[in-house]
């Protein structure tokens, strides 16, 4: 009973050190090898190589993320339906059939998604 | 198999049809709603129509009458949530409310009857995620946001706490289903003990018990009243349910004792810890609150500290009891919620001036009002006095929860101070200049059938605990015998699992 409860310390212990080393590592390697040295082109924001232009901190549209998630739905559909498709005619009729309906789902969550505007943009 | 999810199928049905009247026919209020309703009603005649009892899938899906009388009580209180949303949620995108209602109802429903660790957290997260959504359904709002964001982070921590809790479990005991981790015995792993906190920690979110009950006050009062009212109803019946029978059945050799001087190693302890503090903090705090939404929450963390009380003594009796008193907290919140939400809307705000002279204007809703505080605070004749009653004394069965139970009654002395504040401003002050009466709505009237239920079950509790003792006794002699799959897995997508090989 004790002993494990000591492995348990020990756990927590090298849980603890474990991210520790990689981080006293790279600080350690940026204060021996790198020192700062700062400059004007160094501290400039790096886009592509090009001349920045205007400020970082503008507005931009989020209204993208409903794409992205409607599209990661349909993503995350095909991992479903690749092994269906692999093993399709092994499956009994009864497989198919729950398919049909998990895609009838996501059909209806497109249609809905797209009556009530949101794949317009704005 | 497909019969005994039938009632959830019919209500995911039921969502889809609401969802498809939300673009089709996104003015017409009422016929959605009538429409969810009429839903809700044959899911409700599926329970008892089609009565299926057994296990199915290897214990993901499992059915008895107790089961089947707790998924027609959150059903209910789902469809109640349905009648307020008409008065409390925006306009906007009204049918898709109610859809995510039904959902949350379906996950809440489909927690009750399943014993594997599996099912349960995702059934839990099938609970939740609609019901952060509605947290913060009201866009225009601050509060409704702020109550939405608030719920969603700590419930997502939580939710982690608790899957990794049943990891942990899992780990320990080479299984996810709840039968076969009651068969383990003998001195628990320390990884066990890790397990059974963390996963108390989780539910501990969902009952809102302390040290995790700060989402609480901030949700109940910004969110829309009827998602409110089904946080505070539905919700808790179900996450009770299910941590009553996590504990009592799946970890039953390891509860401990939290008797006075004789304390064990065990979740029995823990709980009556995090109860005693409960007690305290939501009696206490909820006596300096200025608004009924907030007190409300206050009064939530109170009653869930007294459930957990109940829990913790972990005897049959007292878990009939804890069904039992859950139950009458549930419908006498949402009435209270109810209440609420025609105030709210008639005189734009919850706090407690807004109460002022509603014996007055409208004298029915403030009978209600004095129904269900009454039976909140536990007083006689009414249905909270004989829950109370029934949950004390059976946690005192055995005399070593008394410093327990002790704390409670004294903090329930509190708790009737700022019951009666409420009430006094509904009748006592004088209403303010220009205040018309309620028109009677159908909100209205499923504020007063709560209020007679509360009164019914408060004379005659034997309506809803003599059905509850039978089949509680009957769960507990099938949970200690061994028992055989009743149903192999037969669903289709079992087909699919099964045809790699």
């Amino acid at each position: 009973m004790q002993s494990d409860y000591l492995l348990l310390t020990v756990f927590l212990a090298i849980a603890i050190v474990f991210p520790l080393i990689p981080l006293a590592m790279a600080w350690a390697w940026a204060r021996l090898f790198s020192p700062a040295k700062p400059g004007k082109d160094k501290q400039s924001s790096y886009e592509c190589g090009i001349e920045s232009t205007g400020p970082a901190q503008i507005q931009f549209q989020s209204h993208y993320y409903l794409y992205a998630l409607v599209f990661l739905v349909f993503d995350v559909e095909t991992v479903f339906l690749m092994p269906f498709a692999a093993a399709f005619l092994k499956l009994p009729f009864s497989a198919f059939l729950a398919l049909m309906v998990f895609l009838l789902l996501l059909v209806e969550g497109l249609v809905w998604a797209w009556a009530k505007g949101i794949l317009a943009w704005k | 198999m497909l019969t005994a999810l039938l009632p959830e199928t019919i209500l995911v049905v039921t969502a889809l049809v609401v969802l498809g009247f939300g673009v089709s026919v996104p003015k017409s209020r009422q016929l959605i709603t009538v429409a969810t309703l009429l839903g809700g009603f044959a899911a409700a005649a599926a329970i008892f129509l089609l009565p299926v009892d057994g296990n199915f899938l290897h214990g993901m899906v499992v059915l008895d009458p107790l089961a089947r009388i707790f998924k027609l009580v959150i059903l209910g209180l789902g469809l109640v949530a349905v009648v307020f949303a008409s008065d409390s949620f925006p306009e906007i995108h009204f049918a898709e409310s109610l859809a995510l209602i039904l959902f949350s109802t379906v996950g809440m429903m489909l927690l009750t009857g399943t014993e594997d660790l599996l099912m349960i957290f995702i059934a839990l997260e099938l609970t939740s995620i609609p019901l952060y959504i509605l947290a913060a359904f009201a866009k225009e709002s601050r509060s409704s946001a702020e109550a939405g964001l608030k719920y969603f982070l700590i419930g997502s921590v939580s939710a982690a706490f608790l899957l990794y809790g049943l990891s942990l479990i899992y780990g320990v005991t080479g299984s996810t289903n709840l039968h076969a981790i009651s068969n383990l015995s003998g001195i628990p792993d320390p990884l066990l003990i890790a397990g059974i906190v963390l996963t108390l920690a989780g539910f501990a979110f969902k009952v809102a018990a302390v040290p995790f009950q700060l989402w609480a006050p901030d949700v109940y009062e910004g969110a829309p009243t009827a998602a409110a009212a089904l946080i505070a109803s539905g919700s808790k019946v179900a996450g009770i349910f299910i941590l009553a029978k996590i504990l009592t059945f799946g970890l039953g050799h390891w509860v401990g004792s939290a008797g006075w001087g004789q304390f064990l190693p065990g979740w029995a302890p823990v709980l009556a810890l995090m109860a005693a503090a409960s007690v305290l903090l939501g009696n206490i705090a909820a006596l300096v609150q200025s608004n009924v939404k907030r007190l409300l929450a206050y009064s939530a963390i109170a009653h869930g500290g007294y459930l957990l009380i109940g829990l913790s003594s972990a005897g049959p009796e007292s878990l009939t009891a804890v069904l039992f008193y859950v139950v009458i907290y549930a419908l006498t919140t949402a009435g209270a919620f109810g209440v609420v939400a025609i105030v709210e809307k008639q005189r734009g705000g919850s706090r407690l001036d807004d109460f002022d002279g509603l014996a007055k204007s409208s004298p029915v809703l403030a009978i209600c009002l004095l129904v269900f505080f009454i039976s909140l605070a536990g007083i006689p004749p009414l249905a909270g006095f004989f829950g109370k009653f029934y949950l004390f004394t059976s946690a005192l069965a055995d005399g070593r929860l008394l410093w327990l139970v002790v704390l409670a009654v004294a903090m329930n002395a509190v708790s009737l101070y700022y019951y009666l504040i409420v009430l006094k401003h509904a009748f006592v002050f004088p209403a303010p200049e220009g205040i018309r009466p309620a028109n009677a709505s159908a909100s209205g009237f499923l504020v007063g059938a709560l209020a007679l239920a509360v009164l019914a079950l408060g004379l005659a509790p034997d309506l809803l605990l003599a059905p509850l003792v039978k089949q509680n006794g009957k769960q507990h002699e099938a949970f200690r015998a061994p028992r055989a799959e009743t149903h192999p897995p037969t669903l289709a997508s079992s087909a699919i699992l099964n045809s790699g090989h």
